[in-house]
């Protein structure tokens, strides 16, 4: 089975963020760029196919500034995909989802995919059109909140749980088709030192994307700004939990005028 | 020009020994200190991850890394707990007389089964009557056809009770001193090898300490190391390569004292204000912040001298011995800064204290290192 896993360049969750001077968007500068969350999970999920299927191949594939998906493709290769392709654009289109789906659609088309893996959705801006548009723009069928994925080698069917609300819908599909997974589910593995370093010489093939469709207006942010800063904890100070308690009553009461 | 830049390779190594230390060991540092565990899960995952035969070759199944990559990993690895640090690189210590030593048929034989599953080594050098002496060993070997017969006793040995393989320094005659040493490579089902009770250490409390008897341990000499006498030699130049990691695992431990003071110094406050805004704190964090950032750049440099394929002896002996006595210094300090919460067991900081006490002591006590130091230095004057 061929399995191409896209992968989108999110901020480290330890890098401090500050939105351009402009106020427009995240100011990239300085930012550590990594594979994470959902798209663990899709790594996971190819892998853990390709192991159970024989002559099975995993080709990552992200859309981004090579600065961005450098690091991301490297994760993936030390984790254990065969080959890396980055489709390399600004840093304005990669939080366009269209232009992100259009993008990697092409690398996609450019190389053999009986399964196209995602996250569900982008551990950063979380809005989950990828998976979507790019099934649409490859004529598939696509699937989301995926967990628990198999393939049923006799059936020739994928085999697969969606995560709903009240509970687990099961599902079954033939290939091609594309899958937004669920994150964290599988236990996504860690990467070992020797294939770390030796994913640092791994080559990474380069795509152009493709122009824009003239007809599709660009989604383009307007302002960004960082959560305003949390006020501090208040310690009480007391002798016994009664007095903790009183304390307590009368700060909810008079400051806090949670009740009269 | 030199470079202190770390190369995108240096980064991911550090960022996933990072990783590795933030979420499987630091969650546990506390508990195993307290309650003096060893975590044999959290070292079957550090092996499984490539983190524990560093120095190894990757054709002998380690993970190759030169000295400086082994320090960024170390440096980390000991920020979040040094004890388990110490018996996760204690293999480094163990196989380096081999990969010095053995012959090219002994490294097959050795390495590749002991590497490609979760195994631990212990270097057993110190005696209860010579660790800094380390020409005074008492332990015996006596040949007897086409094997020695080893008989005595090691003590201090890093992860002895759990070891399966000891790399074993005897002599065949004590009159000879350094010369009469010979190195043998001994498994732990060879009979008559006893490891000891643990031992209760002041800090370090995650590793493993005990002594090794041998009473009349058969050794092949196919197993011994080097021509007979060359034991000592084998030793120092063994101790030239795992000195360096010893500044990098101080400079973790000191790393992690400025960390905690620092932010705790912003946060708690004393006359109106956060104890950070007064000079007397910030002198401290300053000076502590120097300490820090100069054992890192010895080690560094100490490293990047014997990867450039030089010996290095004075450089490393300068970085251990500094780097251990900033660790204790910054430690002691960040104790300082937190006042009487710093002397309590419920916050991290004591804990610092205790396990940077060893790091001037094992590998080398910082009284041979001045030594070395000054033996190296008025080499240059005479």
């Amino acid at each position: 089975m061929e399995i191409v896993v896209c992968l989108k360049p999110v901020p480290d969750a330890e890098t401090r963020l500050r939105p351009r001077a402009d106020g427009s968007r995240l100011d990239p500068e300085g930012v550590k760029f990594v594979l994470a969350g959902y798209d663990e999970s899709a790594v996971e999920q190819a892998l853990l196919l390709r192991e159970a299927i024989a002559g099975s191949k995993v080709h990552a594939v992200s859309f981004g500034p090579p600065r961005w998906t450098e690091e991301v493709l490297r994760a993936a290769i030390a984790l254990g995909c065969d080959t890396a392709t980055a489709v390399e654009s600004a840093g304005e289109e990669a939080g366009d989802p269209i232009a992100a789906a259009e993008g990697l659609l092409g690398a996609v088309e450019g190389m053999p995919h009986d399964l196209v893996l995602l996250g569900k959705q982008a551990g950063d801006d979380e809005e989950g059109l990828v998976p979507g548009a790019l099934a649409e723009m490859l004529g598939m069928p696509h699937f989301g909140y995926v967990v628990d994925l198999h393939w049923d080698g006799a059936a020739q069917r994928l085999r697969f749980g969606r995560s709903a609300e009240a509970g687990q819908e099961t599902w079954e599909s033939p290939l091609p088709c594309v899958i937004g997974l669920q994150q964290a589910w599988n236990d996504p593995r860690t990467a070992k030192l020797p294939a770390i370093l030796k994913s640092r010489r791994a080559p990474i093939a380069k795509v152009s994307p493709p122009a824009p469709s003239p007809e599709r207006a660009a989604s383009v942010p307007e302002r960004f700004a960082l959560p305003p800063p949390r006020t501090g904890a208040k310690m009480i100070a007391y002798r016994t939990p009664e007095e903790a308690a009183q304390q307590l009553v009368r700060i909810l009461k008079e400051e806090a005028k949670v009740f009269p | 020009m030199p470079d202190f830049s770390l190369s995108p390779e240096h980064e991911s190594l550090r960022d996933m020994a990072r990783k590795f230390a933030r979420t499987e060991m630091v969650p546990h540092a506390a508990e195993c200190d307290r309650a003096a565990r060893f975590p044999e899960e959290i070292y079957r995952k550090a092996h499984a991850l490539g983190l524990m035969n560093l120095n190894v070759p990757a054709e002998w199944g380690g993970s190759g890394l030169s000295l400086f990559e082994q320090c960024l990993i170390v440096e980390e690895l000991a920020y979040a707990c040094g004890g388990m640090t110490t018996s996760i690189i204690a293999n480094c210590l163990a196989l380096e007389p081999i990969l010095l030593g053995a012959s090219p048929e002994q490294l097959k034989r050795y390495l590749p089964s002991f590497c490609a599953e979760y195994h631990l080594a212990s270097f057993c050098l110190t005696e209860p009557g010579g660790g800094s002496d380390a020409g005074a060993i008492r332990t015996r070997a006596r040949k007897d056809g086409d094997e020695y017969v080893l008989d005595g006793e090691k003590c201090f040995i890093t992860n002895a009770p759990h070891a399966s393989l000891y790399t074993v320094f005897a002599t065949l005659d004590p009159q000879q001193r350094h010369r009469g040493i010979s190195a043998f490579v001994v498994p732990r089902s060879a009979k008559g090898l006893t490891p000891g009770k643990d031992e209760e250490k002041m800090g370090h409390r995650a590793s493993s300490t005990s002594t090794v008897r041998f009473e009349g341990v058969r050794v092949p000499a196919a197993d011994r190391l080097g021509e007979e006498g060359e034991g000592f030699s084998l030793a120092m130049r063994t101790l030239d390569m795992t000195r360096t990691p010893i500044g990098a695992l101080a400079t973790g431990i000191a790393q992690a004292a400025l960390d905690h003071a620092a932010r705790y110094a912003l946060k708690r406050e004393t006359f109106g204000k956060p104890i950070a805004e007064h000079q007397a704190i910030q002198i401290k964090l300053a000076n502590m912040a120097q300490a820090v950032h100069a054992a890192r750049l010895l080690t560094w440099y100490a490293a990047w001298t014997i990867d450039g394929g030089q010996k290095g002896t004075l450089e490393s002996s300068i970085a251990k011995c500094f780097a251990s006595d900033a660790a204790l210094h910054v430690a002691d300090e960040a104790i300082q800064t937190f006042g009487g919460y710093g002397y309590m067991k419920e916050y991290p900081v004591e804990k610092l204290l205790r396990d940077a006490k060893l790091t001037q002591i094992y590998e080398g006590a910082n009284e041979i290192q001045r030594t070395v130091i000054a033996r190296e230095l008025l080499r240059g004057y005479s």
